[in-house]
């Protein structure tokens, strides 16, 4: 077998591995889609529609339209999260894995289909949430960044997923880090709030929470308004991505808790 | 000298060694050449080192470099040497999010098959051990019987010439297990399929192998045709050279 059929192979299997996990979301839609919009439209509910109409603008801008940006990054990183450590901690605590590490796959080939699932898991939530909170929330200022950042949302989460998969050897650790880790980070990330508002140490704090460029970013594409330079945002939130990447690829490499 | 490494050498095993974290020596040394085209059993008792061997080849056991090679192919560098493994595992793992056929499909397009082909392929292979009429069903929802049946197909589907086989008629019926060997002889007749197969079961052996292995504590400490075995060993049956392997 010459290298280019071997990694043609290589590509056709990557790109199933990607189209299994894929539909694993597509037919899980009501514990994988339905829950993540539901609870993103009571946040714009109850803070946007109840409460935004008693809070003054923020950064110029109606309460709503504050935090939708934010919604949608929270809501990216937690599908993109939960879909990947759940779905390769299964794989791994149930067996079927052996099917995939097997296989002639390269280990950056299995992150990045692995990954696949969740990204398209959080687009998919977060899309639904925008329909649902167009009607309420202006326009798209600037589409590309818009997706660009949530689209390095789902990267920075989605490799982190796959790395607490990878990591989890019962349920209670897949869990620990979900809520003990990912939840606090996303929470702080001025989804609610603008970090030039806190006082200090919580400002500086807030600026070391990638999740907060991520917010930053996402609602500069969303409405214009952003507190820190948009190179740094997303030069930042790309290199965090880069090293989960690199960490998840590293680790299916030697085979971590995957292979004795 | 043959070339131990080339493609006539279906499996070529060097000075393998393999020591778990917790300390357990699973494999001392080990040496194993299997000749491409034969059907070769692999004869130890429970924690002699099959499993770790087995898995060590497929991919699933961490093992070092230049010292597996499969079909000339170094199994931990290569990948290539992955295309030509089909493995059917001693546990029964099977994808629960998956149909019987999916099972197939998606292990074909796995190894790399195109769509079209990993379909015909799941077909054929359905048609062959008997699970047409299960092709839609979860796997969860077979017999035990079935279940083993389409480990050994999802095995061979991505079209393998070095099937290993860790204990396939492990917790099968009687009339089961003459099932399975029928499929095996076959594939190993009409397709010249090489074959590794672990067993506990001596008859298994005597009945399918052209060649046989016994493996005590991580090491092989005899192998070859079982009337070869019998004679070098003494005793009537591969039973008796066996126990006096395990002995000795």
């Amino acid at each position: 077998m010459t290298t280019m059929a071997l990694e043609r192979a290589q590509r056709r299997g990557a790109a199933a591995l990607a189209g299994r996990e894929v539909r694993r979301v597509l037919s899980l839609w009501t514990q994988t889609i339905l829950p993540p919009v539901l609870t993103a439209v009571l946040f714009l509910a109850v803070f946007g529609g109840a409460l935004g109409a008693r809070i003054r603008e923020i950064e110029g801008l109606p309460y709503l339209e504050f935090i939708l940006p934010g919604l949608l990054v929270m809501t990216v990183a937690a599908q993109a999260f939960a879909n990947n450590s759940t779905s390769l901690f299964q794989a791994k605590s149930e067996g079927y894995i052996e099917d995939v590490l097997t296989s002639p796959l390269r280990p950056w080939q299995l992150a990045l289909a692995y990954m696949a699932g969740g990204v398209v898991r959080g687009f998919m939530a977060a899309l639904a949430v925008a329909l649902l909170a167009a009607p309420f929330a202006g326009g798209v200022e600037r589409p590309a960044i818009a997706v660009a950042s949530l689209g390095l949302t789902g990267l920075v989460f989605s490799a982190l997923g796959v790395i607490t998969g990878i990591w989890a050897e019962t349920f209670d650790q897949h869990s620990f880090i979900a809520n003990i880790v990912i939840t606090p980070l996303v929470l702080v990330g001025g989804v609610f709030y603008s970090a030039r508002t806190l006082v200090e140490p919580w400002e500086t704090l807030t600026r070391f929470d990638p999740v907060y460029y991520l917010v930053d970013s996402a609602r500069a594409g969303f409405t214009g308004v952003h507190e820190s330079p948009l190179w740094l945002s997303l030069g930042l939130t790309a290199l965090v991505a880069a090293v989960a990447f690199a960490t998840a690829t590293a680790l299916l490499a030697r085979g971590w808790r995957l292979k004795p | 000298m043959p070339n131990l490494e080339g493609p006539s050498t279906a499996l070529f095993v060097d000075r393998l060694t393999k020591v778990y974290g917790d300390g357990t020596h699973a494999l001392d040394a080990l040496e194993l050449r299997i000749p491409a085209g034969s059907f070769f059993g692999l004869l130890g008792p429970n924690g002699a080192g099959k499993t770790t061997l087995i898995g060590s080849v497929a991919g699933l056991v961490r093992a070092p470099a230049r010292r597996i090679f499969v079909f000339g192919h170094d199994a931990a560098r290569d990948a290539r040497a992955r295309l030509l493994v089909g493995l059917a595992p001693q546990e029964i793992h099977l994808d629960r999010f998956l149909t019987v056929r999916e099972v197939l499909v998606y292990h074909g397009r796995y190894f790399g098959m195109t769509r079209r082909d990993a379909d015909e392929r799941a077909d054929e292979l359905l048609e062959a051990f008997e699970l047409t009429a299960k092709a839609t069903t979860k796997p969860n929802r077979l017999s035990g019987g079935m279940r083993r049946r389409l480990l050994i197909a999802r095995a061979l589907m991505h079209r393998p010439r070095l099937a290993v086989l860790d204990e396939p008629t492990a917790g099968v019926d009687l009339e089961l297990r003459h099932e399975l060997w029928r499929y095996l002889r076959k594939l190993h007749g009409e397709q010249g399929l090489t074959v590794l197969l672990t067993t506990h079961y001596i008859e298994e052996a005597e009945a399918l192998c052209e060649r046989v292995a016994f493996i005590r504590a991580g090491r092989i400490v005899d192998e070859g045709p079982p009337a070869d075995l019998v004679e070098r060993r003494g005793g009537e049956r591969l039973e008796d050279a066996y126990l006096s392997a395990m002995r000795s």
